[in-house]
């Protein structure tokens, strides 16, 4: 497809555009940008910078929500299997930052380790309930993200992501402060309770509403804030912006790549992403590794009980 | 005899210990002081092989550090650092034993046993032996460390600011049984120190450090001056001779 | 020394010699026809290997997860983290995926067993080792680049499995599920003496484990050499949950739940009491377990079902009850 035909006036192409290519270009902007901003502000909350949507069983509950949806209402529509994924995917967050805020880590690494056996959790009980249910395969759609399915009428859930990372930018300062620790934010006068579940609040919708419309991306909320922290440092206002465009850009990438591979056939965006940012995560802990705070600030000095100052010199620190 | 000569480490570029040389000597008491960040822990911990150092050597009673065999090493040489935080349930008694490991691994012999019992006696934990490490207080925990290392039978013993988090008290008994290491037992201790006055009280030698390198090097007369502190420490300092030891007073 | 504690520790292990015993041969013998000797040898000959792949793998894994915590130095971490789990999904995946359902190594268990041992094998000693190396020794980040592993092999799991004919998919899913049944007498024989050859490799560094819970330094202070240690013992480990996972299948929280249980019941520091105490806890658990599912469920739900959940819930269960971890 050609921008010209489209200018010549072909209707039939126009329908194209606007029914599939459209919707896939904005469904691919709103998911890089709302996975990203979900990952940061769920790293800024709990000051710890291996936080994010897949590692704090965000995503894993959307995805119960979902069976659940599928087992209840077989017959149910985007918007409901979106709203249960909705109260799951907040409910999950919110009880595994409850969980990790009473306890004390040794080191930060161990909290996305928590998250991952705590996204196990839900995960078995999941896989065993599609099992029972023999569902699994029907199940795989939604723990594979991929951008094939979506079209006009099919999509729009995921625009919700727009008013919330707007909201999350309103109040990107509070989440800084939230994320500085309980007594930092009493003393400047920040409810701390209130401000923190909101924040999860909102990063569990935008992971929802991105799940039910185009499935799983892992990785995104991780690796998108933790670059963009190389350069610009852990403030969350100014990298905001950064962290949202650069994961609007790293998602189109992504699924330019897993349309050329294999033409004319697609691979979808969970794999190319999966393998792409396995590699720049394990890249990223090198790097860190080597030439330590630096470059990458990990985790904030805060009192907050889900960081502890990390270990930087890994292994030979006295 | 440990020798240490330009001593180097680097951490991310920045030189946290510069070409530190000066040479220990054996039967003495020895502290190493300095500001915060001037290097003396990372110098400790070369030279008792937990830091590996990028350029310079350590020689150790004959050759270097890196050398030994760590089984061997740790039969010469004991290193007690601030990070204890064990996690198991273990008793005192059993937390001393683990001196004996070097020697004896997993079978512990009855020749080892009598001196675990000296060592017990020796800190006078008699009563605590088998209370868990971790319902003591942070005073007799220390102790009961201190137990261990002497289980562990050394020339050498390496202590990494060994007063921290005791109170008065208790800081006061620690130097008071690092003395007696070395007077009775004839150990070469080496300590890294915050107190000044500790240093000057109860060690023959102190080592003092400024920004990576070694700012004085002698016996305590000679580096707890007037001149030498306030240069080192940066704020103005009075010394006053108490019981024939030079303490400071800082302001 | 504290001698009570010790002899009271055997006792202990008495006791769950004796709840072993007591379950392998209610699963022996429960609901056999004595009156037809032929039954009778029948039902032998089916149960007598499924008891014994039981033990072997609550043996793997109960020393393995036991070793793994204290190498790590946190109670509150399991061997499946370090990605067998998923690597083992991804290869039986694939082979049916590529080869198809009928290929002979989808077919052969004796092949397909050789597959998994060796791929896992390769995987394990590459990123445990050189990984171990290029982390400046620091476990943490080795099992950090562990789980990233675990979700590289899965997403390329789940899109094989999204494009993959239903009917091959369910012929998959039944191998996903860990089982006791089918595991021939070769299998067992090869597995048996792989995990032998691994303690026998490692007992010099087995012998180190209580003084490597004393932390790095204190290890490094009484001679250890300790990042070698650490980096053969993670190889180790990682090499049994291998073995164990390449027999059975993939069982995780098994090994929490077992290690955390002899943890909490012998209370010590003495690592040959509690790693024999997590095999007996974990042949306990596979044994009555596989026992209840078998005559109470009728085979309706797998073990490793109840393992998750159970297991899971006691996850939750040990995060609520520690302050630090």
């Amino acid at each position: 497809m050609k921008p010209q035909q489209l200018l010549t006036g072909d209707l039939h192409l126009w329908e194209i555009f606007l029914v599939s290519r459209l919707p896939r270009l904005l469904a691919i902007l709103c998911t890089g940008v709302g996975m990203s901003v979900a990952g940061l502000i769920m790293q800024q909350l709990c000051s710890n910078k291996f936080v994010s949507p897949t590692t704090g069983a965000t995503i894993s509950s959307a995805q119960f929500g979902i069976l659940l949806a599928l087992l209840f209402m077989p017959a149910s529509t985007l918007w409901s299997r979106a709203i249960f994924a909705f109260i799951t995917a907040i409910l999950g967050t919110w009880i595994f930052v409850w969980f990790i805020q009473r306890i004390q880590f040794k080191d930060m690494v161990m909290v996305p380790l928590v998250g991952i056996m705590f996204g196990n959790v839900i995960g078995g009980v999941t896989n065993y309930l599609a099992y029972k249910y023999e569902m699994t395969q029907a199940l795989s759609s939604w723990l594979v993200g991929h951008f094939s399915l979506v079209l006009k009428g099919r999509y729009e859930i995921v625009w919700l992501t727009i008013p919330l990372v707007i909201l999350a930018f309103v109040f990107a300062n509070h989440f800084n402060i939230v994320g500085l620790g309980k007594d930092f934010s009493k003393n400047l006068g920040v409810p701390y309770n209130l401000v923190l579940f909101a924040g999860l609040t909102i990063a569990a919708m935008i992971t929802a509403s991105v799940v039910v419309v185009v499935g799983s991306i892992s990785y995104i909320g991780l690796i998108v804030p933790n670059v963009v922290a190389m350069y610009k440092g852990d403030k969350i206002k100014g990298t905001l912006v950064d962290t949202a465009l650069f994961g609007a850009i790293f998602v189109l990438i992504c699924d330019m790549i897993g349309r050329i591979v294999i033409l004319p056939y697609e691979l979808p965006i969970e794999l190319i992403v999966g393998i792409l940012g396995s590699l720049i995560f394990i890249a990223l802990l090198f790097y860190r590794l080597k030439y330590g705070r630096k470059s990458i600030r990990l985790g904030s000095t805060g009192t907050n009980s889900c960081a502890t100052m990390p270990n930087l010199k890994g292994g030979e620190q006295i | 005899m440990m020798k240490i000569q330009e001593l180097t480490k680097q951490y991310d570029g920045k030189t946290v210990v510069d070409g530190v040389t000066f040479t220990i000597p054996k039967g003495k008491v020895i502290s190493l002081i300095g500001p915060n960040g001037a290097g003396k822990s990372t110098v400790m911990g070369m030279i008792s092989r937990l830091i590996a150092h990028d350029s310079g050597l350590v020689h150790f009673e004959g050759k270097d550090i890196g050398k030994w065999k760590s089984k061997e090493l740790s039969k010469r040489l004991a290193i007690l650092t601030q990070s204890n935080n064990i996690q198991m349930k273990l008793t005192v008694r059993e937390l001393v034993t683990f001196g004996r490991f070097p020697y004896s691994g997993n079978r512990i012999t009855s020749e080892d046993e009598s001196i675990i019992n000296q060592a017990i006696a020796y800190m006078e934990l008699e009563e605590f032996q088998d209370r868990f490490i971790d319902e003591l207080s942070g005073g007799q925990r220390q102790r009961a460390l201190i137990a261990m290392v002497i289980a562990q039978d050394t020339e050498y013993v390496l202590l990494d600011e060994p007063t921290n988090n005791l109170d008065i008290y208790h800081a006061t008994n620690m130097m008071k049984t690092v003395r007696r290491l070395c007077d009775e037992l004839g150990k070469t201790v080496i300590l890294v120190l915050h107190e000044i006055n500790y240093a000057a009280f109860y060690s023959d030698y102190i080592c003092a450090f400024k920004d990576g390198k070694i700012a004085k090097f002698g016996t305590v007369e000679e580096v707890i001056t007037k001149e030498n502190l306030s240069e080192i420490y940066q704020v103005d300092f009075e010394i006053l001779t108490i019981a024939g030891k030079p303490l400071s007073i800082y302001y | 020394m504290n001698t009570l504690a010790i002899r009271a520790n055997r006792r202990k292990l008495l006791i769950l010699l004796a709840l072993v015993l007591l379950c392998a041969i209610g699963y022996m013998l429960l609901d056999v026809n004595f009156s037809n000797p032929k039954l009778l040898a029948y039902a032998m000959k089916i149960r007598t290997p499924k008891l014994i792949v039981m033990l072997i793998t609550a043996f793997a894994i109960g020393g393995a997860s036991i070793v793994f915590q204290s190498i790590i130095n946190n109670t509150i971490v399991t061997p499946c983290l370090l990605g067998m789990n998923s690597l083992y999904t991804l290869i039986h995946t694939a082979v049916v995926f590529f080869l198809g359902s009928a290929s002979v190594v989808a077919i052969n268990a004796n092949l397909s067993f050789a597959v998994d041992v060796v791929l896992m094998g390769i995987v394990a000693t590459v990123i445990y080792s050189w990984i171990f190396k290029k982390t400046k020794h620091n476990v943490l980040y080795v099992l950090l680049v562990g789980t990233v592993l675990t979700s590289f092999f899965g997403s390329i799991q789940t899109t094989l499995t999204r494009v993959m004919d239903p009917n091959e998919y369910d012929s998959l899913l039944n191998t996903l599920v860990a089982s006791f049944n089918n595991i021939n007498s070769e299998i067992i024989l090869f597995s048996l003496v792989l995990l032998i050859g691994i303690v026998v490799v490692l007992r010099k560094e087995l012998a180190l484990l209580d003084v490597l819970t004393l932390g790095k330094h204190q290890a490094i202070n009484l001679g250890v050499d300790y990042d070698r240690c650490i980096r053969r013992l993670l190889l180790g480990v990682t090499l049994c949950i291998a073995v164990a996972t390449a027999m059975v299948g993939p069982i995780s929280f098994l090994g929490l739940i077992i290690a955390n249980l002899s943890r909490q019941f012998f209370k010590t520091f003495r690592h040959s009491q509690l790693v024999v105490g997590s095999a007996l806890f974990g042949m306990i658990v596979l044994v009555g377990g596989q026992l209840i599912v078998e005559h109470i469920y009728t085979y309706s739900v797998p073990i490793s079902v109840f393992i998750t959940v159970g297991g899971g819930l006691y996850f939750l269960y040990l995060l609520l009850t520690r302050k630090k971890v």
